[in-house]
C-alpha cells in the first residue's frame, strides 16, 4: 500500500482544498456552512487516524487494570460480567473494527466499575476512575480542538 | 402543478390554497443558514388587497439529513396557544403545511419580525445594561405563563423526582442502546440521581431560550422565536441550558450572581433554588433531550446510515459536553457517595 502520504496527510491536504479553493467559491450560504463543517469533521478525522489505535489500546489496558481493581473491592456482579465481555473480544487484533469493538467492551468495564465503587463508598477508588474519565476527555478534547458552532 | 418542495413554487402552492381571493404572488423566497434543525427561509409574498409581507417558514429537513427531531404538530400549536394569550411575544403563526402537500415539508409560516437577533444586538453593545435585563425578562416570562394557557395536548410531569428521573433514565436508555460505550454519562447519570437540588414548580421551559432566538427592534419590541423544543418541566433547565451557548457574550457567565439574582427577583424562586450549583445541574438535564439526539444520530452514521454532515460535525458538542457534564457531577457535594447508587 501507499504509506506517505499518511491517512493525517491526505485529509489534511482536503481540510487545505476545501478551505482555499472550494469555500471561496461558493455563494450559497447554507453551502458555505456545510463546508466549514466539513474542513472541522475532517480534520478531526486526521488527529484520529493518526493516533486513534495506540490510544485506544493503551486506555484498554489501563481500564482493564482499574476494573479488576474494582473488583477485588466491591462485589459487583456487573463489573465481572463487564471483563469477561471484554476478554473474550478480540483484544490482539490490530484492525480498527476490532481495536474499537474492544474500546467498548472496556468502556463498559468502566462505567460499571465506576457504578460499583460509587455504590459501595470506596473515595480512592472513585478518584482513580475520575482520573480515568478525565484522561479520556482530555484526549477526546485534543482530537476535536475544541466546540465551535459554525454558522452561528 | 410542481411537486412539493421547500421552495418558491411550494409556498406559492400553500397560499395559493389558503388564501386564493387575495392572488398571492410570492417575490422572494430565500433559505438562511444558522438554525442546526430545521429548513428556514425568509419569503416575501406581494397581495392584490394589501401591502407586501415578509414571512419566515420553518420545514422539517429530509429524515436522513436532519439530527434533531421535534413535531411541527406540536409546534404549531403551542405558537397559535401562545399568539392568543400572549404571555411572551412570539412571531404571529399564519398558516401551517401540516400534511406536507405544498411544500414537500411540515411547515409553519410565521410573519416576519423586523428586528435582529438578541444576541447580535448583545454583541454589539458589548452586553448593555437594557439588553441584559430583556434577556432575563424574556427568560422570567417564559417561565411565568399559566400552564393552562398551554395546549391541553402538551405533556404535563407527574412530578418532580419523576420527572427528574425520567430525563436522567433517557441517558441511561440511550447509552444502553448505542453499539459505542460512553461511561462518561454512565458516571454523571449516577451521580445526578443521588444528589438532587430542591424542587421547583414546573413551568414552560423554551428548551432553546438563548438571546439568539430572541429578536428586538432598536425600540425594544421583541418576539421569542424557535418553541420547537418546548415542554413542560422545570424552569431551571433552560438557565442551564443557556450556561454552555458558546457565543459571546454571554450574560451568564459574565456575572452569574448578579444574573441569577436578576432571574430570582423576576421570579421570586428562591436562592436555595436558583444558584451556579443547582443551574449546573439543570445544564445536564436541559440539554438531555438534545444531547440524545446527537448520540443517536452518530449512532445512525456509525451503522452506515448518513444522517447529513451536521450529525457528525456535532461530535465536537458531545466531546464539549461530556466535558462539561463530568466537571459538574465530579464537584457534586460527598452526599453522593451513598449506598444505592448504581444502575438502576
Amino acid at each position: 500500500m501507499i504509506a506517505r502520504p499518511t491517512t493525517e496527510q491526505v485529509l489534511l491536504d482536503c481540510c487545505r482544498v476545501l478551505t482555499d479553493d472550494v469555500l471561496p467559491a461558493l455563494g450559497d450560504p447554507v453551502a458555505q456552512v456545510r463546508v466549514v463543517m466539513l474542513e472541522k469533521v475532517l480534520r478531526n478525522a486526521a488527529v484520529r487516524a493518526a493516533g486513534e489505535i495506540a490510544w485506544m489500546r493503551e486506555e484498554i489496558a489501563t481500564i482493564e487494570d482499574y476494573a479488576r481493581k474494582v473488583l477485588d473491592r466491591t462485589s459487583g456482579d456487573p463489573v465481572r460480567q463487564a471483563l469477561a465481555v471484554l476478554t473474550a473480544g478480540p483484544r490482539d487484533s490490530l484492525l480498527l473494527d476490532d481495536v474499537v469493538e474492544s474500546y467498548c467492551r472496556a468502556g463498559d468495564a468502566l462505567s460499571a466499575a465506576l457504578e460499583a465503587v460509587l455504590a459501595a463508598g470506596c473515595r480512592d477508588l472513585q478518584h482513580d476512575g475520575e482520573q480515568l474519565l478525565e484522561q479520556r476527555l482530555h484526549r477526546e478534547d485534543a482530537v476535536v480542538g475544541g466546540w465551535q458552532s459554525a454558522g452561528r | 402543478m410542481p411537486d412539493p418542495a421547500f421552495t418558491r413554487d411550494g409556498f406559492a402552492a400553500l397560499l395559493a390554497a389558503r388564501e386564493p381571493a387575495r392572488r398571492p404572488t410570492v417575490t422572494a423566497f430565500a433559505p438562511i443558514s444558522g438554525g442546526y434543525s430545521r429548513l428556514t427561509a425568509v419569503a416575501e409574498v406581494a397581495w392584490d388587497d394589501a401591502s407586501p409581507e415578509r414571512f419566515v417558514l420553518r420545514g422539517d429537513p429530509p429524515p436522513d439529513e436532519g439530527v434533531f427531531v421535534s413535531d411541527r404538530d406540536s409546534e404549531w400549536e403551542l405558537l397559535q396557544a401562545l399568539s392568543r394569550s400572549r404571555p411572551v411575544p412570539t412571531a404571529a403563526p399564519r398558516w401551517y403545511d401540516g400534511t406536507g402537500e405544498h411544500l414537500g415539508t411540515k411547515c409553519i409560516v410565521a410573519e416576519h419580525f423586523p428586528g435582529r437577533s438578541l444576541q447580535d444586538a448583545l454583541r454589539d453593545t458589548d452586553g448593555q445594561q437594557h439588553l441584559s435585563d430583556l434577556y432575563l425578562d424574556v427568560l422570567a416570562g417564559v417561565h411565568r405563563t399559566p400552564l393552562d394557557v398551554l395546549p391541553a395536548s402538551m405533556e404535563r410531569p407527574p412530578d418532580w423526582d419523576a420527572y427528574v428521573d425520567g430525563v436522567l433514565a433517557g441517558y441511561a436508555e440511550v447509552e444502553r442502546e448505542l453499539s459505542d460505550s460512553n461511561p462518561v454519562l454512565r458516571y454523571v447519570s449516577a451521580r445526578l440521581r443521588a444528589d438532587r437540588p430542591p424542587p421547583v414548580p414546573f413551568a414552560l421551559v423554551h428548551g432553546d431560550c438563548q438571546p439568539s432566538n430572541v429578536l428586538v427592534t432598536d425600540t425594544g419590541e421583541h418576539v421569542v422565536i424557535d418553541w420547537e423544543f418546548a415542554r413542560v418541566g422545570d424552569p431551571r433547565e433552560d438557565l442551564g441550558y443557556y450556561t454552555q451557548i458558546p457565543m459571546e457574550p454571554n450574560l451568564y457567565h459574565r456575572d452569574p450572581h448578579a444574573f441569577l439574582a436578576g432571574y430570582r427577583a423576576r421570579t421570586g424562586l428562591s436562592e436555595e433554588q436558583v444558584d451556579p450549583r443547582t443551574v449546573e445541574y439543570f445544564l445536564v438535564l436541559g440539554i438531555a433531550r438534545l444531547h440524545t439526539q446527537i448520540l443517536r444520530a452518530l449512532e445512525d452514521v456509525g451503522r452506515g446510515r448518513s444522517r447529513g454532515v451536521m450529525a457528525t460535525y456535532l461530535i465536537n458538542a458531545v466531546t464539549h459536553l461530556d466535558g462539561m457534564f463530568f466537571r459538574i457531577a465530579r464537584g457534586l457535594p460527598s452526599s453522593a457517595l451513598t449506598p444505592g447508587v448504581g444502575p438502576s
